[in-house]
């Protein structure tokens, strides 16, 4: 599976036996099921809404993805979606900033988040795993100590554009959505910093010894994860129109199960933005499918969570098999 | 004949002893003097039902603290134990309200703890999946499980005598002497039995550790076996304090149990920590919390305190190993 | 009584403590053993001699358990005996003390000296105070006076940490102690107290297998001296009857093949020259010159700093102090990055570590180190990388299926060659090579270097470290040869001898005997 780094599903049928090309035909299968049980869930309508729900794990896992491949992991993201739903919030009213300068401001502190992360574990040599976690805590507490428990509301309707918009028929962040996964696997696939990020999850000290800027990458990756949730932030609020200090907890489970899901290996150097696509799409489908059929909301993330297991045992008895 | 034997024949280990006992002792002070300082800004503080509220109300997390302190000196990390313990709370109530006989209510969440760890130290341990990976799992499957079983609905009419936590020995409230008494017994064990070092060899050095004749699997499994019985004593503690049990996991509880093990002394890199280090870590924690409310400062930054503690604690350790490495150490 | 090990009761009088006969061993595509046969006598230091790759640490790990050899016996005693794990060779009384200390350095020395067999008191809990007595006993046995059973290990220095595994492996009453490279990372006082522990010991009866690359410490411990090269048993020597020059040309003399054909290359204006260079631990002031079309050859044993001066120049480990000129202009060398923007390449020792990214194509591994020749703006052009990639396997003559499988399925010499093709592709006007034939086959080896003589004759300035002398020989310009962090002795290609450079890499110890 490591073989077929980045070389895109678009090449020769001998690809086809990839990870991702499994978990595709799953998830048609599993559609066409789910679709036969529940005739309200293979209609546009219902297909679109998912879409708007799955935008916020989406965001993040775009560069969870590239974290998870260098061999790394940022468990601070959910707590960094809430302090920048906070931030969101509070820079506008309780500092007075105006509300595009208080996004600004929410994103700023996102990708701010991640590059403590990523300065520590680059310079200090924290692991990611230890870092992330006390982080974790770090970020949840702050949003919880400047919020104080506060909600913010009554924002202006523009500003519920991107949460419940939608543009040619398609909700509003679908669609940003949709881009950055263009983006990002474009950057994945076909960059120099893609390549690296590969060559550091399979073998760092040969990255390095290969003159690739491994802290600079691993600095930029953990930012853009921080910048990420941020964004999810601001998705967020603009949905469920509040800001409260227990938004995002919770996503780092969805969000590294999609990846994982997707064929990224918990070891790091392979993993895809496509594979990270259908793990998303996957457990989002898994968790309306259960929704429709009367399972209330928070006991889906059972499923998620043996989906999370499953998927990493499988991956490795595959992985020592071939070995 | 040693020209420099510092110890008395008596004490164990004494250079080991001073290390720790430092850290052991500087929580000490640090507990002392935290009340002093905050009773001179409000003495309601120093209040004696104060300080008793402090230590019952957060005995539970010293109990869970020991467990995951072995967890952590082993090598490993869990984060469903918080999960963990809203589940073991419920089913206790549950039978208890259900008409089973008290000891069984009360029996039940430490089998079922230690059966839920095991199972995931088995995974860890043999099927070689990273610890995170299992317990976020785990948490997610324990969390959601919870939800879906019970719909949210809290149990109310706990018959009288399942409140165990009422009960006092000597006048001393239960939840204290079963804090004590598990912190000791865990510490001789740690401190005194060949299994016990099994899991400091085991985090220390796995290689070194199985080229002794120590079994690093079964150790891994051992441990998370233990820290479900703790889990499960400390979901006990927690449950017959209450009145009303929500079918909810605590928010945040597996980060605090954390805290506690980590300022408390145990290395998150694995090999070194004690357990009467994280029980008075947990009880500093708990004064800290009660303190922010009596100098008038929001409860609300109680979590942003705990999260730049554990942030503080585990940088001032890497850096501490790696100034030891540069000394020629290979790690 | 028999024990699990032993498979025949027949012990003879006054045999060896440990012996080897025949010992074979092959791995996938190397045999790193053959016919190798070695014994140690109870209260002997018997060093086993040889450069990298000799087989001596094969051997090592046969002896101690890890390893069961392919063909040949081992007899404890006089006893043929087999181990199947670490433990039955511990039981057989056979400990081991590696380069990478096996400690607990939370724990103290008493505890890391029992831990896995401390003794038990009452309850099945562990007596400490017989635990810190019986290690006071060991601490006397070695006369260590100033180690404390209640030290922290953690904090102790690295000699203090190695007598701690010693005593760990008494602890075991190990009758043949194996040490390999024990002072690779101890100063000369530590190195002194160390041998003292030796002598001890061999008072006691304990035979020591001592692996060493440094000859005038064999000269000044061992009793015996065992050579092995290329995996085979070259000979055996009293130490009190030999000589440095002798064991030197057993360990790297070989038989001088036209391999090397030196074409003359036209030698220009020097392109590194460094002066002074000094990075702890192991380079202490070098300076040196390579000029375009020059081929210099850098000789020494291992542990000389070769590796480690390669890799200041190259910006893995930057210099503390002293300047490097490339192409006349003086430069700070940082980081690899800047190294190789400067046209500084390095083809590091250690392929499957440094060298390749082993579960990534030929192709993704061709490219690794250029990315940015192959790019625009960030985005990688992927025909012309694929075009570089297959043009470099033809140049190359890399063995493999297609430039997409891959890299670690390969073999060590087309492997080698991929490392090398990755940084050809920067046209570097310095080339770093760092052991750039070993281990692989004399295929290969040839067109390496026929590739080396080539790029010479381009203009490219080549440093080569090696340890195989005719190489070196064969293949230089010049020749510089490095001592413990320095440059000690340089020769012409017409001056260098097998015998004279060797001569300069031992250094003092030229003459032959051993100290008392």
């Amino acid at each position: 599976m490591s073989a077929a780094i980045g070389m895109g599903v678009w090449r020769a049928p001998r690809w086809l036996k990839r990870h991702e090309t499994l978990l595709a035909i799953i998830l048609v299968i599993a559609l066409i099921a789910l679709g036969a049980f529940n005739d309200r869930f293979l209609t546009v309508e219902n297909l679109l809404d998912q879409g708007r729900f799955i935008t916020e794990t989406g965001l993040i896992a775009l560069p969870m993805t590239f974290v998870i491949i260098t061999g790394g992991i940022d468990l601070s993201v959910g707590a960094i979606v809430g302090l920048c739903a906070i931030m969101l919030g509070y820079s506008w009213k309780t500092f007075g900033f105006p509300l595009p300068l208080a996004i600004v401001f929410a994103l700023f502190v996102g990708a701010l988040a991640g590059f403590v992360n990523g300065f520590v574990i680059t310079r200090v040599r924290v692991p990611p795993l230890i870092m992330t976690i006390a982080t974790l805590a770090l970020y949840r507490g702050l949003a919880e100590g400047v919020s104080q428990a506060h909600s913010v509301r009554g924002y202006p309707d523009w500003f519920y554009f991107l949460g419940q918009g939608s543009l040619f028929g398609v909700p509003t962040q679908l669609l940003l959505l949709v881009v950055l996964i263009v983006v990002a696997g474009v950057a994945l696939d076909r960059t120099t910093f893609g390549r690296a990020l590969y060559a550091i999850g399979a073998n760092e000290t040969a990255a390095r010894f290969s003159a690739l800027p491994v802290d600079r990458v691993k600095l930029i990756v953990y930012t853009l994860s921080g910048l990420a949730s941020g964004l999810a932030a601001w998705v967020l609020v603009s949905r469920v129109t509040t800001t409260r200090m227990d938004m995002g907890i919770g996503y780092e489970l969805d969000v590294i199960a999609a990846v994982v899901l997707g064929g990224a290996s918990i070891f790091g150097g392979s993993g895809t933005i496509w594979g990270t696509v259908i793990g998303l799409v996957m457990i989002q489908l898994l968790k309306n499918g259960l929704a429709l059929t009367g399972v209330k909301g928070d006991a889906t993330i059972v499923v998620i969570g043996v989906a999370l297991i499953l998927s990493v045992l499988i991956a490795s008895s595959l992985q020592r098999r071939r070995d | 004949m040693s020209a420099t034997a510092v110890a008395s024949p008596a004490s164990p280990l004494t250079g080991a002893w001073r290390r720790l006992a430092s850290q052991e002792a500087l929580l000490a002070v640090a507990i002392v003097g935290l009340a002093i300082v905050v009773g001179l800004i409000n003495p309601r503080f120093l209040a004696t039902r104060n300080l008793a509220d402090i230590l019952l109300g957060n005995a539970y997390i010293a109990v869970a603290a020991v467990g995951m302190s072995m967890v952590i000196i082993s090598g490993n990390i869990d984060i469903s134990v918080g999960a963990l313990i809203g589940v073991l709370a419920t089913v206790s109530g549950s039978l208890a309200v259900a008409g089973a006989p008290i000891l069984v209510s009360w029996l039940v969440p430490l089998v079922l703890g230690v059966a839920v760890m095991a199972a995931q130290g088995a995974v860890v341990a043999y099927l070689r999946i990273p610890a995170i990976v299992v317990t976020l799992g785990m948490l997610s499957i324990l969390k959601g499980g919870l939800i879906s079983v019970t719909g949210g609905k809290w149990i109310t009419d706990l018959p009288q005598n399942f409140h165990l936590a009422d009960l006092s020995l000597f006048g001393v409230p239960m939840p204290v002497i079963i804090m004590v008494l598990a912190t000791a017994l865990a510490a001789l064990w740690m401190r005194h039995s060949p299994r016990g070092r099994a899991i400091y060899a085991t985090g220390g050095n796995p290689e070194a550790a199985r080229l002794c004749g120590v079994n690093p699997q079964r150790t891994v499994l051992m441990v998370f076996a233990l820290h479900g019985f703790f889990a499960g004593l400390a979901s006990l503690v927690y449950a017959t304090q209450l009145r009303v049990i929500q079918s909810t996991t605590p928010q945040g509880l597996e980060l605090t149990i954390i805290t506690a093990a980590v300022v408390g002394g145990v290395s998150i890199l694995g090999g070194v920590g004690t357990v009467v280090g994280s029980t008075l870590a947990a009880i500093l924690i708990a004064e800290i919390t009660s303190a922010l409310v009596f100098i008038n400062v929001s409860p609300y930054w109680t979590d942003a305190v705990r999260g730049a503690l554990i942030l503080a604690t585990v940088i001032a350790d890497i850096l501490r190993r790696q100034r030891r490495a540069a000394q020629g150490w290979k790690r | 009584m028999s024990e699990p090990w032993e498979t025949d009761a027949a012990p003879s009088l006054a045999a060896p403590s440990l012996q080897v006969r025949d010992i074979e061993k092959t791995f996938p595509g190397v045999r790193a053993l053959s016919g190798v046969s070695f014994d140690v006598r109870a209260g002997e230091v018997h060093a086993l001699l040889g450069e990298n790759g000799a087989g001596k640490s094969t051997l090592i790990k046969i002896i101690s358990g890890v390893y069961e050899p392919d063909g040949g016996s081992i007899l404890v005693d006089g006893r043929s005996v087999r181990f199947s794990s670490p433990v039955d060779a511990r039981r057989a009384g056979v400990a081991t003390i590696y380069q990478e200390l096996l400690l607990f350095p939370e724990l103290t020395v008493a505890e890391n000296i029992f831990l896995g067999h401390a003794p038990l008191a009452g309850a099945g809990r562990v007596d400490w105070r017989a635990m810190r007595a019986e290690a006071e006993r060991l601490l006397a046995a070695l006369e260590i006076d100033d180690l404390s059973p209640d030290q922290v290990v953690g904090a102790l220095t690295v000699g203090n940490r190695q007598r701690v595994e010693i005593l760990r492996a008494l602890s075991y009453d190990a009758r043949i102690l194996i040490m390999d490279e024990p002072t690779a990372a101890l100063t000369e006082a530590d190195v002194t107290r160390l041998f003292d522990v030796v002598r001890r010991l061999k008072r006691r009866g304990v035979g020591v297998v001592y692996i060493s690359h440094r000859l005038d410490e064999i000269f000044a411990i061992a009793d015996r001296v065992t050579v092995l090269r290329d995996g085979a048993f070259v000979g055996a020597r009293e130490v009190a009857g030999t000589n440095a020059a002798e064991l030197v040309q057993m360990m790297v003399g070989r038989r001088i093949d036209n391999l090397f054909p030196k074409t003359k290359a036209p030698i220009g204006a020097p392109v590194l020259e460094a002066r002074d260079l000094v990075r702890r631990p192991l380079t202490k002031g070098v300076s040196l010159t390579v000029r375009a079309g020059e081929i210099v050859g850098l000789a020494g044993l291992v542990g000389s700093g070769r590796s480690e001066l390669a890799q200041t120049l190259f910006g893995i480990t930057p210099s503390e102090s002293g300047d490097i000129r490339l192409n006349g202009g003086s430069v700070r060398i940082d980081s690899p990055e800047t190294a190789r923007a400067k046209g500084v390449a390095y083809v590091p020792e250690d392929r499957g570590a440094q060298g390749l990214v082993r579960p990534m194509s030929v192709l993704h591994n061709f490219s690794l180190a250029a990315l940015g020749a192959f790019s625009h703006a960030g985005f990688i052009d992927r025909a012309s990388e694929r075009r570089m990639a297959e043009k470099g396997v033809a140049r190359f003559s890399v063995k493999t299926s297609s430039v997409d499988e891959i890299a670690g399925r390969l073999s060590g010499g087309n492997q080698q060659k991929i490392v090398l093709g990755k940084w050809l592709a920067n046209n570097p006007r310095l080339l770093i090579l760092d052991e750039p034939t070993r281990g692989i086959d004399v295929g290969a080896k040839a067109e390496i270097h026929r590739l080396m003589g080539e790029l010479a004759a381009e203009g490219v300035a080549i440093l080569m470290i090696s340890s195989e002398l005719p190489e070196v020989l064969g293949m230089s310009d010049r020749v510089l040869v490095m001592r413990e962090g320095r440059l000690v002795a340089e020769f012409d290609r017409a001056q260098a001898t097998s015998e004279a450079v060797g001569a300069a890499m031992m250094g003092g110890a030229s003459s032959a005997g051993k100290a008392a």
